[in-house]
């Protein structure tokens, strides 16, 4: 239904394809700008990250930041939707499991981004004349897919708090600076302090998106193997999506006890 | 018989905040359903009767698990409120007041197999049960067309038309024909009293007392959440047997109203305006004996008198002799 509704705004698609390209190409030019020419500024970016192709490396968060926001804001930005239009009320209406709605819902938005995603990636790599088949592209694609599992869960939770505080701009506007800061969307979360690389790691898209740019750039994995890495994100798969769920229902309830899920 | 509905002591509390300045707010409890109790039994067309902000809607939501009741119980085809919800949606159908909830970037005939396939009808009787309704609701010319070229008529249609998709043995209807013009509101008058007598249930709210008469066979007339009057719709009318009603048309100012209020002998009068003139509507036991000084009170006040009748007794007349009121006042708590 929701492919349907989306096939009928066909610009909404091209614009978010598009976007990865435009937010990589900022600090690339910017990087070469600061570092004397792109030699310099990979040499420079060696030191820090452990790869010297830095265009992938930007192109490669960028992209990932766009499935990490895709998929998040997903059920908060349906939930509000669906409020202001009314149409909120009559899915309540019926008996479906409301697990099953949300569920429908966040697998449209995670297949929909991994596709824009892998076309935004060929077109970026094309852009910017990078290889897009390089690294271990299947690893890539596992820490990839498992990362979306917290990401639903994450997802349930800014739709509680968008049902609850009936506002979806404001918020995302704030979560957007604070996400691709903590995943390390322009820069490794090794140049953060301490204290601030630990709340980092508390979130499960930096896992995803080291991930993915270790198994395609060698940047060098969390706990040293891959497979620890992809074992953290699979506890994140067990919490995240359960205590996302749970606290859903929680305000879902006392809404329904309150002035009910149509009041917008 | 055993009622399809029962409902016991149903009690919705909400609280609204009041704001009192740009930071400042206070919460405030609001009343909006006091302890409601009565009965639907099955094959009936119950209208909720009453003004706006009375509590009918609200209380329609609670049926239907929209919204949890503050205190009560309810029972729906055999189910309990709260305890099998899901159950009772399978076993209503519902149109919301001033449904919006269609997907306006959907046809009319998506719209439909979409919400079936929410009921989880397959896909064959799915089919089935919307082209039935396309043609019982004349949607044909319309269905294949994206809601959003709609008129607002031909959106509360489908919307109604939406309801019927789980085949559901209640309909719940919140007003309708609200925004319907008077051919169309008369046409799905005459699609629920079909319904009906296929042996649909049927609750319909509204606050046009004239559609009740027409459809409903029982009601109830609620009033700041409180059930002020139930029955058959004879009964509710025979329950001012003893009194007249008289209608008086003018300009009448409200020292005027005053003064026919507290004259001895009249039960209740409420004022109204209608299309830009006045109404006044009185219920005394014995009109004929206070005609003197009903228009001597109302002249000695500045009132210009249009026509003075005699009228037979409404619904409308049953909610003015109980509230004092008319159904035209929005009675909503800010």
């Amino acid at each position: 239904m929701r492919l349907r509704i989306m096939s009928r705004y066909p610009g909404g698609n091209l614009i978010d394809i598009a976007i990865p390209t435009f937010i990589a190409a900022m600090p690339i030019l910017l990087g070469q700008a600061i570092g004397g020419g792109a030699a310099q500024a990979a040499a420079n970016f060696q030191q820090n990250t452990g790869t010297t192709n830095y265009v992938a490396y930007l192109l490669i968060g960028s992209n990932i930041f766009m499935i990490v926001s895709g998929t998040m804001w997903n059920v908060g930005y349906w939930m509000r939707r669906e409020q202001e239009t009314g149409t909120l009320e009559a899915l309540y209406l019926a008996p479906t499991g409301r697990g099953s709605i949300l569920l429908g819902i966040s697998l449209y938005g995670m297949i929909r981004t991994l596709i824009n995603f892998m076309i935004a990636f060929a077109l970026g790599s094309l852009v910017f004349r990078v290889n897009p088949l390089q690294g271990n592209i299947l690893l890539a694609l596992a820490f990839l897919l498992v990362g979306m599992v917290p990401l639903f869960g994450i997802a349930l939770l800014y739709g509680a708090v968008i049902l609850r505080v009936k506002e979806a701009n404001a918020l995302i506007q704030l979560a957007q600076w604070v996400v691709s800061f903590l995943m390390g969307l322009f820069f490794p979360i090794a140049v953060f302090p301490i204290w601030l690389r630990v709340v980092a790691m508390l979130f499960p898209p930096t896992w995803m998106n080291n991930g993915v740019r270790a198994s395609l750039l060698g940047v060098g994995y969390f706990f040293q193997h891959w497979y620890f890495d992809l074992a953290v994100l699979g506890v994140f798969c067990v919490i995240t999506p359960w205590f996302g769920y749970w606290l859903f229902t929680r305000i879902e309830h006392g809404i329904q006890r309150d002035a009910g899920v149509g009041e917008f | 018989m055993e009622p399809i509905i029962q409902v016991r002591d149903l009690t919705k509390v909400y609280q609204s905040k009041e704001r009192s300045g740009l930071l400042s707010s206070r919460v405030k409890n609001v009343d909006a359903l006091k302890g409601i109790t009565l009965d639907i039994f099955p094959g009936e067309v119950f209208g909720l009767l009453g003004p706006n902000g009375a509590g009918k809607t609200t209380l329609i939501k609670c049926l239907t698990t929209l919204l949890l009741p503050t205190r009560g119980a309810a029972w729906i085809n055999g189910y309990q409120l709260e305890r099998d919800e899901n159950a009772i949606r399978a076993s209503i159908g519902c149109m919301l007041m001033g449904d919006r909830g269609l997907y306006w970037k959907l046809t009319g005939r998506e719209n439909l197999d979409f919400f079936g396939a929410l009921y989880q009808i397959p896909p064959a009787p799915r089919k089935k049960q919307a082209d039935k309704i396309i043609e019982m609701l004349n949607l044909g010319d319309i269905v294949d067309r994206t809601v959003e070229t709609y008129s607002s008529g031909q959106k509360m249609k489908l919307a109604f038309g939406k309801a019927l998709i789980n085949d559901a043995p209640v309909l719940i209807l919140d007003e309708p024909t609200n925004t319907l013009d008077l051919p169309s509101a008369r046409e799905l008058r005459t699609v629920v009293h079909d319904l009906n007598e296929q042996g649909r249930t049927v609750v319909y709210t509204t606050h046009q007392m004239s559609e009740a008469e027409e459809l409903c066979d029982r009601g109830a007339s609620i009033d700041r959440g409180e059930v002020i009057a139930l029955g058959t719709i004879p009964e509710l009318k025979a329950s001012l047997n003893r009194e007249g009603v008289t209608k008086v048309e003018g300009v009448i100012p409200a020292t005027a109203f005053r003064a026919v209020r507290a004259l001895d002998g009249v039960a209740s009068a409420a004022l109204s305006s209608k299309d830009g003139a006045q109404e006044l509507v009185i219920v005394a036991p014995n009109p004929r004996a206070i005609l003197p000084q009903l228009i001597h009170a109302l002249m000695d006040n500045g009132a210009v008198l249009e026509q003075i009748s005699p009228t037979e007794v409404t619904l409308e007349d049953v909610f003015i002799a109980k509230t004092g009121r008319t159904l035209a006042e929005d009675t909503r708590v800010k």
